[in-house]
């Protein structure tokens, strides 16, 4: 972006063409407010696009952001970026959110007694500086930053003689220091997951959380793809509780939580033939055997032992350690076993990688606990907080909130308020990373910038912390050789560039062109060698704190993250991949447990453990073990923005304040819990109707042994079930020209009534449910760019949700009491854009109807909202607008994130998908303006295969035979939902899952 | 045959209601003449004067301003800047008080805040750029503005009127959708409809 454009000059956009809200009534006539000076990149109407990094978790995807006359409206992954490869998760797209976020500061808050006012940055400036200059002892609490921030934070930090700790509520610490233990590794390992032909996780959620779960989410798609050869990699997973990672298993071994090492040692006893290959670990490894394992774990030996021998022999395999929701008291010493094992199966070097210095959030919860200890006992005059919320994410027990209250003077850089920033004397809001610059190494070797995509929303008067640390280190007479933060991010740049890559300045533009930069790095020649620990580690089963009869597993949740994601409605709205409930939090207990203590569905518990207690809803979950509960991170908040608060408990409550060694990261898998009915119930704001297919074939699987053995019909497409249907008269056809009334499919039906007779494209999709991961990054990135609306969690419990995707996730089979196979299906249910539609001919307007190229439309100013469209629709895609909610639930100015391309519904209108029907026209715009030149395959990009890190989707014209989608359906997995029963000719082609087990016939165990 | 007559009786009820409408719009609305807007423009800006072709007139092409017109969704409205950057040099004969006040703007660094006259309903998107490069003039929907010195809002409720009884060629339906359609509809030299009547064409 230009440094020409005035704070001023871009409020003057507001209005301006097209994209401005309309002022209705008599009083005063709508404006059209031009800008004084026109900016260069910007042309009314037309999308301009910015390169940049999404800062919103440790794992620093590339990223697009879509700007429309000067204000981002939509992110999109950077399919350029060397390490997340394109697509990007819903917590990403949500990213937008926290930008217009209208609880954000609207300007530096300086506290005043009991209440914060607001002041002017010039003011703050010289408070601080003040303040550090009056108290000696200043502490830095910072969470995650980027190398250059970094830097500056360290320079600052040691110009005042201050010290600094870094804190990352959600941390893979344990991996690190596996890593640095193990192999004198420098950062976390990286991991080559499509290349594995056998995977485990050892409670691993790597699609969720980790190091890059964009990145690794596509691995574990493209591993799942059945290869030329007919072979697919297989995924086991171990672990005492299902996540959505665990649900994309192909195997499920629900061991004892905390038994990975004995599991992952036993394992490699059998590999190794000489213990010796485990070199300095050669004891360790002679201490366990598959029985041993088999003890710890609680699965049998028989599953272990031909486990391991498997792993042997399907080389490369690749075994990942516990993350975040695994993080016990020798989490460390875990994940050195899984490393053990790697090694041992010959896979480092080819799955797994220890040069490669993937940076991720890893800090040490040890750390804090020491500057904890520093505050409280009155040592630390000046605690700035950035980046991090300790007085939410550490768990109370830590005495974080007494401790902080006594440091003499307490900085926030919170951009809105949090459970931290409650407690500074003066908050310094920072910069969304969409107003600021930055950069990020996930990875050596790959240097990515971070450039503002718009000029800083005006409601709020924020500046980049960088800028507030460089002036008051002016204002105290320190020179840290930059006036503003750019320049010195630049500086290090132009310091650390290499002259024989060519002019620095060409550089710069390319770097901020493509977003990221990678550079050759000298990998070691030879593979990297097992080293003697020089820290003591302890390989047995870890301690839980006895609290009762069922193990706590807390794990971040896939939509909030550590928390600090709680206050977007896009996400509180989301369904949990796993459970399908939104807005609140649930306690996960296995049905025979609940049954046993009489506790069913919606039922309100009290989970006690030494360290607190939490009154929580139940939900029934076949994916954890018995002897365990499950509670998701995120929750609870009480001081974070009008969607969090209230929403939900904090998991960290019925925890320990307490780090694991040698790591010192925070232990999450720590307690015991008694659960108690309190009598209450409630009802759950879920999206689910059934977890079971109820016999109907909506996700059938395939067999990979079955694939290229089907004969010509002898695929059972469920046809049988019309004619039986027909045979008890339930339903008469009549006799359809061009076939027998009982012929399926009818003559000339397959593209739909227009396709055969005219030139058009026919639009379809395909979608791959082999390789969907129901990760849920497409429904937000639809909610994003199609204007959905969230209706709240009241709204949700009445079955008013309004999202046009929902990833139905089926239970085929999910057994925790053993080890076996594991069938799950996701399946991403959108409008299928029916030939033949069975909402259109109910449409008493015409409201909707079938486009001449296949779209089932729907024509926001002609429904009356009648509904009949929603009760015909047999895949109940169909949403209702009951209220105004993009008026009522939208405040200023979370509007600017609409899609000027999309018309805004009101109250009283029905909407669904429609095929992202503004990216269609605006391709087709473009391709007119070009000579009217045809348009190419794959140019028109839908929101949802934009987004998919599995790259499941597939968008294209159908009656091109050569096209993507054309080629990609053609295959004997293709299916359409429900088509053969109803015969409603969908256009969305669901691609069959694959399964190594026997699938009975209909496609259902 | 029993439909022809349902349809006959639709009409008759929708004529109806469409007279009521009106009569509540022109009673209830407190303005002059039907369509009239009370408001006046920040500035008395002349179209005429400026892309008039009269003698002493300036025969500006209309992109000269509506910048975006040819390449965007939205024509574009000119920046004050723009204005300034002829105006700085030409201080106007008539009316030098208006001019006057485009420096006035560009000094307190503000946005002209012109009245919007054209505006089609936020359900139906209408690509400049489309009708531009089909061969469209301007003139065809927003009439002689290069002969008119005051843009007044058009009266749309008039239009189907005129089309019908009158048997005139409107320029600008408004919300009218029978005024955009009627053109879509229209055949070309080989008789083939110039433009898709597809609804989804215009409405997502």
């Amino acid at each position: 972006m230009t440094d020409g454009i005035k704070r001023r000059d871009f409020l003057k956009v507001l209005g301006v063409t097209g994209a401005g809200a309309t002022i209705t009534g008599c009083s005063e006539p709508e404006r059209l407010l031009p800008y004084v000076v026109a900016p260069e990149e910007i042309t009314p109407g037309v999308a301009t696009w910015y390169t940049t990094v999404c800062d919103g978790c440790s794992a620093q995807c590339g990223m697009w952001v879509r700007t429309r006359e000067g204000r981002a409206v939509k992110v999109e992954g950077n399919p350029n970026h060397p390490v997340s490869q394109g697509g990007l998760c819903s917590k990403g797209h949500a990213t937008l959110q926290h930008l217009y976020n209208p609880d954000r500061f609207h300007g530096p808050m300086i506290r005043e007694g009991d209440r914060l006012r607001q002041g002017t940055w010039d003011e703050a400036e010289q408070l601080l500086a003040a303040s550090i200059g009056a108290s000696a002892n200043l502490m830095f609490i910072g969470g995650r930053m980027g190398p250059s921030m970094s830097n500056l934070v360290d320079q600052f930090v040691a110009s005042v003689n201050g010290t600094r700790v870094e804190y990352d509520a959600v941390s893979d610490a344990p991996l690190r220091e596996a890593a640095r233990l193990a192999y004198g590794a420098a950062g976390l390992p990286r991991y080559d997951i499509a290349e594995a032909r056998l995977l485990l996780s050892f409670s691993n959620d790597f699609i969720e959380t980790g190091s890059s779960p964009v990145a690794h989410n596509k691995g574990l798609a493209r591993m799942n793809a059945v290869d030329a050869a007919g072979s697919k990699g297989r995924f086991v997973y171990l672990g005492p509780r299902l996540s959505t990672t665990g649900l994309n298993a192909d195997e499920w071994i629900p061991i004892r939580p905390g038994s990975e090492a004995a599991v992952a040692l036993g394992m490699a006893s059998v590999i190794a033939s000489d213990a010796s290959a485990a070199g300095p670990y050669a004891d360790v490894l002679r201490a366990y055997t598959p029985a041993s394992a088999a003890q710890a774990a609680g699965v049998s030996e028989d599953a272990i032992r031909e486990l391991a021998e498997r792993f042997a022999s399907e080389s490369p395999t690749l075994a990942m350690g516990p993350g975040v929701s695994g993080h016990h008291r020798h989490a460390t010493a875990a994940n050195v076993a899984i490393m053990i094992l790697n090694e041992v199966a010959g896979n480092v070097g080819r799955t797994v990688h220890y040069d490669a210095g993937v940076t991720a959030a890893a800090s040490a919860y040890a750390d804090m606990e020491s500057a904890v200890g520093a505050m409280a006992a009155g040592q630390v005059g000046v605690a700035i907080v950035h980046g991090a919320n300790p007085a939410y994410s550490m768990p109370e027990a830590s005495g974080f909130v007494e401790a902080f209250s006594q440091a003499a003077f307490k900085v926030s850089f919170a951009s809105a308020m949090d459970e931290t920033a409650a407690l500074a004397d003066l908050i310094l809001p920072d910069r969304h990373f969409f107003e600021a610059w930055g950069d990020s190494m996930p990875r050596q070797g790959v240097m990515a910038l971070q450039q503002p995509v718009m000029q800083p929303v005006p409601h709020f008067d924020s500046k980049q912390a960088g800028d507030v640390l460089l002036a008051t280190s002016a204002h105290m007479g320190n020179d840290l050789g930059a006036e503003t933060f750019y320049d010195f991010m630049r500086n290090g740049h132009m310091e650390m560039h290499d002259a024989s890559m060519g002019d620095f300045e060409t550089a710069w533009h390319q770097a901020l062109r493509d977003g990221a930069v990678e550079h050759d790095m000298a990998m070691a020649d030879s593979a990297p060698q097992l080293q003697s620990p020089d820290a003591a580690l302890s390989f047995d089963a870890p301690a839980l704190d006895l609290g009762g009869d069922l193990t706590l597993l807390v794990h971040p949740s896939p939509r909030f993250g550590g928390g600090e994601f709680a206050n977007s409605p896009w996400l509180q709205e989301l369904p949990d991949p796993v459970s399908k409930i939104t807005w609140h939090s649930w306690l996960e207990m296995n049905g025979n447990t609940a049954e046993q203590r009489g506790i069913r569905v919606g039922d309100i518990v009290t989970v006690t453990s030494p360290h607190g207690s939490v009154d929580v809803p139940v939900w029934i979950y076949p994916g954890i073990r018995e002897d365990a509960v499950a509670l998701a991170m995120g929750g609870g908040h009480t001081n974070f923005g009008r969607w969090a608060d209230g929403s939900g408990v904090n998991a960290l409550a019925l925890l320990p304040s307490e780090s694991e060694q040698p790591s010192g990261a925070m232990v999450t898998l720590a307690t015991t819990v008694t659960v108690t009915p309190t009598g209450e119930r409630r009802r759950l704001a879920t999206i689910e109707g059934s977890s079971d297919q109820h016999d109907r074939p909506i996700a059938p699987a395939v067999a990979l042994a079955d694939l290229g053995h089907a004969e010509e019909g002898e695929h059972d497409d469920g046809h049988g079930e019309l004619q039986e249907l027909q045979g008890v008269g339930g339903f008469v056809p009549v006799p359809a020209e061009g076939g027998a009334a009982t012929a399926f499919p009818l003559e000339g039906s397959r593209h739909g009534p227009y396709a055969e007779s005219h030139e058009l494209p026919r639009w379809a999709m395909a979608i791959d449910l082999d390789k969907c991961t129901g990760c849920s990054a497409c429904v937000t990135a639809c909610q994003a760019e199609n204007n959905v609306p969230w209706v709240g969690e009241e709204q949700v419990m009445m079955g008013r949700d309004m999202n046009w995707v929902r990833i139905e996730r089926y239970l085929e089979h999910v057994d925790a009491t053993q080890a076996g196979e594991l069938d799950v299906r996701m399946l991403p249910m959108i409008c299928q854009h029916c030939a033949n539609a069975p909402c259109e001919p109910v449409c008493p307007v015409f409201a909707t109807y079938h486009t001449p190229e296949g779209v089932n439309a729907q024509i926001y100013n002609r429904c009356v909202g009648t509904r009949y469209c929603a009760n015909n629709c047999p895949y109940k895609v169909r949403v209702f607008n009951w209220y105004r909610y993009m008026d009522e639930n939208v405040p200023e100015p979370m509007n600017w994130q609409w899609n000027p391309d999309v018309t805004i519904r009101t109250n009283g209108v029905m909407e669904k998908c429609s095929f992202c029907m503004q990216r269609i026209r605006e391709v087709e715009n473009r391709a007119a303006l070009e000579e009217g030149r045809p348009i190419n395959d794959g140019e028109i990009v839908p929101a949802c295969e934009q987004s998919c890190p599995a790259e499941a989707i597939v968008f294209g014209n159908i009656r091109d035979e050569n096209s993507r989608v054309s080629q990609v359906v053609s295959g004997e997995r293709t299916y359409r939902v429900l088509d053969e029963i109803l015969n409603t000719q969908p256009a969305v082609h669901y691609l069959k899952k694959v399964t190594f087990h026997e699938i009975e016939s209909g496609g259902h165990e | 045959m029993r439909k022809h007559w349902l349809i006959g009786g639709l009409a008759g009820v929708f004529a109806l209601a469409g007279v009521a409408f009106v009569q509540g719009g022109s009673s209830g609305g407190g303005e002059g003449a039907v369509g009239q807007v009370e408001f006046g423009q920040p500035i008395a800006f002349p179209h005429d004067q400026h892309a008039g072709s009269e003698p002493g007139q300036n025969n500006m092409d209309c992109q000269f301003c509506h910048f975006s017109a040819e390449r965007s969704v939205d024509a574009g409205i000119p920046s004050v800047a723009t204005c300034w950057g002829c105006h700085i040099a030409i201080p106007g004969t008539e009316h030098p008080e208006e001019v006057a006040k485009i420096q006035g703007y560009v000094e307190r660094d503000e946005p002209i805040p012109w009245v919007r006259i054209y505006k089609i309903a936020d359900h139906a998107h209408f690509p400049h750029m489309r009708h531009l490069n089909a061969g469209l003039e301007c003139q065809q929907c927003h009439g002689e503005i290069q002969e008119m010195q005051v843009l007044s809002k058009p009266d749309e409720w008039w239009t189907p009127a005129k089309e019908l009884f009158l048997g005139q060629d409107p320029v600008w339906g408004g919300d009218n959708m029978g005024w955009c359609v009627e053109c879509h509809r229209r055949p070309d030299e080989n008789g083939e409809q110039q433009a898709s009547t597809d609804c989804a064409v215009c409405h997502y």
